[in-house]
Formats: structure tokens, sequence, C-alpha cells
């Protein structure tokens, strides 16, 4: 391949949705956000499951593991990202760009780990409602991320 | 709503095939259940890259929607191999890729795959549709070359399409608007081209 090639395509999704029939946009988002919230209460049971997996491997303090936290904390973050979780999501992105900071400048400490799974418990077992304890927690975690991550 | 998308608009899924790919069965249950609201009624789901390397092998899809990261075969790794080594008639395929937390290393695999759109969670159900929306009115071009294939990527010199939100005053489009005076006769354009003697 030599140069670069521009052109024109038509996809199969263009043609077809422009087609008449359907639903509207207003009915298509009640409905999607209708079917959404009846998976709301196995997922919160899931990131609760999820949470105590990644208490059981922060107190093993296995280093062969801080990739298995980063991953479990990436689940975790998935699976928030499709809710309101407000404060969790934002705890969990912490914990990943902590635990992935902290993997890559080889600086792994655990004790910023666990700070963060006891805020996540905190916001979980406060339906992750935004709150001033919400805001705190947050700004103590951003506070351990910029320290921890800062080397990288 | 966002002004993106009218709440009267007309939406129409009925007919388009989805492939939806996400190692997590959960999240895959419950990307389904958004797309089904959508009204989206036929939907393949596929636990893995691999996997569905094998459905795109086989049958045509609309609109592919894959998480980033899975082991194996991640999704940026797909979607390479969709638009450069994929079926000619599924290498165009639009594709949605979907990330939770994007490990710096991650970036730029994302940036050079040739996805459509990466939407970066929290995800709700009207970004996803503004999203679709938006690929079944895509004006980019596609470009291939030895380090990119997938859409143009030079998207600020288009914006979005005509009609959403975000255009800018500046932003170029490829639709030809409606004529607003009655065409030229032939003997204008001959003379529009034809050589005129200057004296410089």
């Amino acid at each position: 391949m030599t140069g670069a090639r521009t052109f024109r395509v038509t996809t199969s999704l263009a043609d077809k949705m422009s087609r008449p029939g359907g639903r509207t946009a207003a009915a298509a988002l009640t409905a999607a956000t209708t079917a959404l919230e009846g998976h709301r209460e196995a997922a919160m049971q899931t990131l609760v499951e999820t949470l105590e997996q990644l208490q059981a491997l922060a107190a093993a303090r296995d280093d062969a593991e801080h990739g298995q936290v980063y991953e479990r904390a990436a689940a975790l973050l998935d699976l928030a990202g499709f809710f309101e979780t407000g404060p969790l999501y934002d705890a969990a992105y912490s914990l990943c760009e902590t635990s992935d900071g902290m993997r890559d400048n080889g600086a792994w400490h655990w004790p910023s780990i666990e700070v963060h799974l006891q805020a996540l418990g905190l916001i979980l077992a406060d339906d992750c409602r935004e709150t001033e304890a919400s805001r705190t927690l947050l700004e103590g975690l951003a506070g351990v991320r910029e320290r921890r991550t800062r080397r990288a | 709503m966002s002004r993106a998308i009218h709440p009267d608009s007309r939406v129409n899924l009925e007919r388009s095939t989805l492939l939806l790919i996400d190692d997590n069965p959960q999240a895959l249950d419950i990307l389904s259940s958004i797309v089904h609201g959508f009204g989206v009624k036929e939907q393949i789901k596929c636990a893995s890259a691999v996997e569905a390397v094998g459905v795109i092998k086989r049958r045509p899809v609309d609109l592919i929607l894959i998480d980033c990261a899975m082991p194996e075969m991640d999704g940026y790794d797909f979607v390479r191999w969709l638009r450069r080594e994929g079926p000619k008639s599924a290498s165009y395929t639009p594709v949605i890729m979907l990330t939770g937390h994007a490990a710096p290393s991650a970036v730029q695999k994302s940036r050079d795959c040739g996805a459509s759109f990466i939407i970066a969670k929290p995800l709700t159900p009207l970004v996803l549709l503004q999203r679709i929306v938006w690929l079944s009115r895509d004006e980019r071009e596609f470009v291939e070359c030895e380090t990119y294939v997938g859409p143009d990527r030079r998207v600020r010199n288009y914006g979005p399409p005509l009609g959403m939100a975000g255009r800018r005053k500046g932003d170029l489009s490829t639709h030809v608007g409606a004529a607003i005076q009655e065409n030229m006769d032939q003997s204008e354009i001959d003379m529009m081209m034809k050589p005129v003697k200057v004296s410089l």
C-alpha cells in the first residue's frame, strides 16, 4: 500500500436507518432506560462481590497479584459505568489510575489500594449518593492518586 | 434529552443486525437490553473477539459494539483485523468501542485501530443512541494507508453531521444544498469555460 486512499462509503447501517419505520427517539430511550434499570439490582450485587474480591487481594498483599488488582478495578469500573453511580464510578476510576500508575512505575503501595477500597465500601454503603462526605473521600483519593502516580 | 436527537425524530434499527462483543456476560446482557430498547430485533452476542471474528467471516452485520479490554484479542486488535484483514464486505462496518479505564498504553492503540467511535463510560442510553444516529449520518470519508485504515480522524474539518448539536461555524459539509436559483443555460456555462485572452 503506497500513499493514502480516501473514499466515501455508504454503510448498510445508514441505508437501513434511513428507511421509514422504527420508533421515536423518546420511546427508544424510555425503553432502553427501563431495560437498563432492570439490571441495576444484580449489577449492584456484582459490584459488592467485586469489591470483596479486591479486599481479599489487598488483605493477602501478594505482590504477584498487582495485575489482578487492576483487572478487578477495571471490572468494577466497567459495570459501574452503566449506571448513575456518581462517586462510586469516580472512586473506581481513581483506583484504576492508581493501580495502573503504580504498576507501571514499579512503586506498588498496598495502603493506597486499601484506602481506595475503604472509600468504595463507604460510598456503596451510602447507595452511591453524592454527598459532602463522598466529595471529601474523592478529594482524599485524588491526593493519594497524585502522589502515587507522580513518578510514572 | 439533548438537542442532538429530537425526541420525536424516528430511529429505525428494526432491520439492523448488531454484533455485541464483551467478555463480561453481565455487561453483555446490559448492552443487549439497551439496544433491544432501541428497537434492534436481531443481535448477535459474542463473549470474545475471537468468536466475533468467526461471526464476521460467516455473515454481514450492520453495526458492531465492542468492549476495548478483553483477554486474548482485545477490542483494538479486533477492529484492526476487521479493517485490514476482514472480509471486504465487512471491513467498513461502523464500530463503536466502549471503554471503562483506558490505560496510557491503550491510548495510541485506540487512536490507530480504525474504530468509528470510542465511548468512555459512564455510558447512558442517550449517549449510545446519539452515537448510533451520528454514525448513520456519518459524512467522514474512509482512509486507507500504510499506517491506518478507518474513518477519517480529521473530524474537526467536518464536525458532527448537519442538524446535530456541536457543529462549529467553520465545519465543512459535503451536503449539497437545495438549488436557490434557476439552472444556468448552456451558453452561460460555455462562457465560463471559454478561454479568454487577458492582458497581463
